[in-house]
């Protein structure tokens, strides 16, 4: 029995990139064993076989762009019985190569399969378009999938490519504008100043670093401060921790209070589509982790109905995944608004930016015991700073200030958030 | 010496890629081993083959004609003759080809090419050695039949180069391995009056072309041949003086033979390993294959590889392409890239068998959804007019789509109705397009346009069941 082995469903994901073939043509595999590790912009995942087998062969390379259902390689199930050892002949041209001698003779080199390059797949999803008319998209560096042919049968024709260049260069000024019209990235020869050592930059930088400057310069981002008295939750976080043996974080009642927050201001549990806002009737609530590779997002999903130690394990397991580089795209999706906590690091305040399409971003530096007048007297109160960055198109700086009051009063007296 | 562009192996990837970058401009130096240009193909594989393969089908239709009113004399096959007939075709070519190397200005090197470095090979040649300093080079160093380590060496035993000396016609031939080009070597064996026998490992001859393509070559074969043994191996070779003792293990049992002669027929093995490609830092995988990527660059960027040095399927046509694609790149084309959709294979055997693009047994594997069309030759003016009706031509298409994803054709002139194909898949034609271009009648290129109608549900030469 020969079973092709899939892509399986990874999410919205369209072009994980194949960083890892760990099996061969002619490789035993059991049951569960990794095939392949994909890397989608936000995760690693591991494809393990669905059932014991032999590696027949392998249509995908190291680099390959893959989505859900693309063809990874082919096993040959393991039936009961053992399939005989064959030397002799095989065939001479593309043929499959023989399985193994038995260990008394001599190994033999066997041709390896066609490579990918000979196995395109042959889908009637490619592009409708002629062996020129491909190379001419190439020698324009035009990527066919993405165009509309308007030729019979929706065939891609040159004027076709020739109008989708036109409306790429013409686009960025109808839409932005003027443009952003900057100077040229300043040229420096570092070495000439002193020793450098030159460190590419990790897939995962690469990608969230796009999105921040996108997020920057298309936001109208304005940072409110504020500061909230954690006294008295502090406290309470510490004896939780002692009692229940739990290892609750301030993180988790900040996610838990920020879900309070949102409840009564719906505005900041939005995005923008156009002319419209989206109000979500749904908390899902993203926290910043930080990983070797760089930051990525985890979303805790229905924060609203989850208690204090359900959110704190799931951000401690979330985390961990994160730093192992294993988070599936799912666990990454669907946020309505992030928390950035630093108060494990240091810090007496930041300004974060929105992590689109959310419209507002809550930034936590480190609680410190400072001396508040009470009116008649400094009292030693625990401070937590906190920051909140929106979308001015979305909101506007009343109802900011209001967000954090309501934050801050919940962090003071976290009864409140049951309220 | 030293030249920009190095070029090592003179078959159809390495002339075709000097050839291309001395038209592009460059300064091109050729080194082979061999005594002329033409590599595998011209020498020793496709073009020799195809000749003596001439004869065979020239006597085979002698033989069919002579039940229905044209009977010949016995066919008495003078090998010498025959012998320089072959080799008068490979000299005219491989002249040809030197010839335009010398138009060209390409400079020929004979010798044994091996990397002292990233930008530096030496050839010993019969007239000592010498060093060839490079910017960049083109890896197109080929396969050789591959040998089993337990088959002894002996002057009866040999591959397909000895195979196409033939140097005597032996009573009993054993042909190990039932593949393209042990089968066509049983086909010229076979109109020359050997009696064949095929041991196949796999569970049909051809692995790789579907099993309803194979199987009117299998019965035409069975017909003809001693005996067929598909999953069956040889496991022992025993040289005697009355002959060759033969251990052969199958699902009916072993049993030991005698014959004359055995042909090892079991696939080829890429020349990889043996350039001293590891002096250049040039990767060579396990089985001796040059990865490369589709721009034919090896892991050294200036350092390209193509052809039968880099992967399956090795075949002339794939890497003539793949030459074309190095030559410009190295010539500072950047956009050529090896983009081909379709490779077509063909077995010249007798009947011919030809496919390009999806099988219906890889669709099978892969669950690729596919709608088939299917012109059987027994109702074909003109298969019936050359006595041969046992051919069919099938076609798969995207079932919502229509376009066509693959097409097996059986029958005389196979391997020339595929290229119909392959460019109706470059060019992302659809069943429709097929069935509306006028083929010319009668001629069995009609069969193409007919099993596209079959699918459109236009077809008058046959009735075709309704499709629900
Ligand atoms: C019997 C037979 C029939 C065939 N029939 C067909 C067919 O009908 N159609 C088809 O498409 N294909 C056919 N083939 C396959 C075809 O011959 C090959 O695919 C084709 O020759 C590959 O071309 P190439 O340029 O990659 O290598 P080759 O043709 O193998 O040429 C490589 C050359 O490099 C030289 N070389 C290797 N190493 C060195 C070195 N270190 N220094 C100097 N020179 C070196 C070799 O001597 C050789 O001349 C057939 C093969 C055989 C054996």
């Amino acid at each position: 029995m020969t079973l092709p082995i899939t892509v399986p469903d990874i999410g919205d994901v369209k072009d994980a990139a194949i960083i890892e073939i760990l099996v061969k043509p002619g490789d035993d595999v059991a049951i569960d064993d990794i095939l392949i590790v994909l890397e989608t912009d936000k995760a690693t995942l591991e494809v393990p076989a669905p059932s014991a087998g032999r590696v027949h062969s392998i249509s995908v390379a190291i680099g390959d762009k893959v989505g859900f259902g693309t063809a990874i390689l082919i096993l040959e199930e393991s039936t009961g019985a053992a399939s005989a050892p064959i030397v002799a002949a095989s065939s001479s041209q593309a043929a499959p190569p023989p399985p193994p001698a038995p260990a008394a003779i001599e190994p033999i080199t066997v041709p390896a399969p066609p490579p990918p390059m000979a196995q395109t797949p042959a889908t009637g999803l490619q592009p409708h378009a002629s062996p020129s008319l491909r190379r001419f998209a190439r020698e324009l560096g035009v990527d066919l999938t993405r165009i509309t042919g308007t030729g019979p049968k929706g065939r891609i024709s040159r004027e076709d490519v020739q109008g989708f260049i036109k409306q790429a260069i013409d686009r960025p000024a109808a839409s932005a504008g003027e443009g952003l019209s900057l100077l040229p990235w300043p040229q420096v020869d570092f070495a000439k100043f002193g020793p450098i050592e030159r460190q590419p930059l990790s897939r995962i930088k690469k990608i969230s670093g796009a999105n921040l400057a996108r997020n920057a310069i298309v936001i109208p981002h304005v940072t409110n401060f504020d500061e909230a008295d954690v006294t008295a939750l502090d406290a309470f976080r510490v004896e939780v921790n002692k009692t229940q043996g739990a290892k609750v974080t301030m993180l988790a009642f900040i996610i838990k209070a920020a879900v309070a927050a949102l409840k009564a201001h719906p505005n900041f549990n939005a995005s923008l589509d156009g002319d419209d806002l989206i109000l979500k009737r749904y908390f899902h609530i993203g926290f910043a982790a930080d990983t070797p590779n760089g930051l990525v997002v985890p979303v805790i999903r229905d924060a609203d109905s989850k208690g204090i130690l359900d959110i704190a394990a799931e951000t401690a397991a979330l985390s961990a995944l994160a730093r192992d580089g294993k988070l599936k795209p799912a666990d990454m999706q669907g946020g309505c608004f992030t928390v950035s906590s630093l108060g494990g690091i240091g810090g007496t305040g930041f300004t974060p930016i929105i992590n689109a399409p959310e419209v507002a971003i809550l930034g936590a530096a480190r609680a410190q015991m400072k001396p508040v007048w009470d009116g008649s007297a400094f009292q030693p109160r625990l401070i937590m700073p906190v920051s909140l960055s929106w979308d001015h198109r979305v909101i506007d700086g009343a109802a900011a200030a209001g967000f954090l009051v309501t934050l801050c009063t919940l962090l003071a007296d976290f009864r409140r958030v049951s309220l | 010496m030293k030249t920009e562009l190095l070029v090592i192996g003179g078959g159809p990837g390495g002339y075709t890629a000097a050839f291309r970058a001395a038209d592009l401009g460059r300064k091109v130096v050729l080194v082979d081993k061999r005594e002329r240009l033409g590599g595998v193909c011209l020498n020793v594989g496709c073009i020799p083959s195809k000749a003596l393969l001439h004869a065979a089908r020239v006597i085979e239709e002698a033989r069919e004609m002579s039940a229905h009113g044209l009977a010949f004399a016995e066919v008495k096959p003078d090998l010498d003759k025959l012998r320089d007939w072959k080799q008068a075709t490979i000299d005219r070519l491989t002249m040809g080809l030197a010839s335009l190397a010398r138009q060209r200005g390409v400079t020929v090197v004979s010798g044994t090419a091996q990397f002292t470095g990233a930008h530096e090979i030496v050839v010993a040649g019969t007239d000592g050695e010498r060093r060839i300093a490079f910017d960049q080079a083109i890896i197109a160093a080929g396969s050789e039949p591959m040998a089993l380590p337990f088959i002894p060496t002996d002057p009866r035993i040999i591959d397909s180069t000895g195979a196409l000396e033939l140097a005597r016609i032996p009573e009993r031939l054993l042909i190990l391995g039932g593949g393209i080009i042990g089968l066509e070597m049983a086909t010229v064996y076979l109109a020359l009056g050997a009696r064949v026998t095929v041991v196949e490992a796999m569970d049909q001859l051809i692995p790789g072309a579907d099993r309803d393509l194979v199987a009117p070559l299998h019965k035409h074969l069975r017909k003809r041949c001693e005996a067929i043994l598909v999953g069956a191996k040889v496991t022992a070779v025993e040289p005697r003086e009355e002959g060759l003792d033969i251990r052969i293990e199958g699902a009916e049992g072993a049993r030991t033979e005698r014959f004359d002669m055995l042909l090892v027929a079991v696939g080829r093995r890429p020349n990889g390993a043996r350039l001293g490609a590891a002096a250049a830092g040039v990767k060579v995988d396990a089985s001796g294959f040059i990865p490369v990527d589709g721009q034919m660059r090896t892991n050294i960027a200036h350092i390209f590889a193509i052809g039968d040095v880099v992967g399956q399927p090795m075949l002339a046509h794939k890497a003539t392409h793949e030459a074309k694609v190095a030559a410009e790149v190295a010539s500072g084309d950047e956009h050529a890239r090896f983009d081909a959709r379709v490779i077509p294979s063909v077995a010249y055997t007798d009947p011919e068998i030809a496919w390009v693009g999806l099988t219906e047994g890889r669709a099978k594997a892969e669950g690729i959804a596919i709608g088939k069309g299917v012109f059987p030759w027994a109702a074909s003016g003109r298969a019936l007019s050359i006595g041969r009706d046992e051919g069919m031509t099938k076609l798969l298409f995207d079932p919502n789509t229509g376009r066509l994803l693959g097409a097996g054709i059986v029958g005389p002139n196979a391997g020339e109705l595929i290229a119909e194909a392959a460019l109706a898949i470059e060019m992302g034609a659809d069943a429709t397009d097929l069935a509306l271009t006028i083929h010319p009648h009668p001629t069995l290129s009609e069969t193409v346009a007919m099993a596209a109608e079959a699918f459109t549900g236009t077809l008058t030469d046959l009735l075709v069941p309704k499709r629900a």
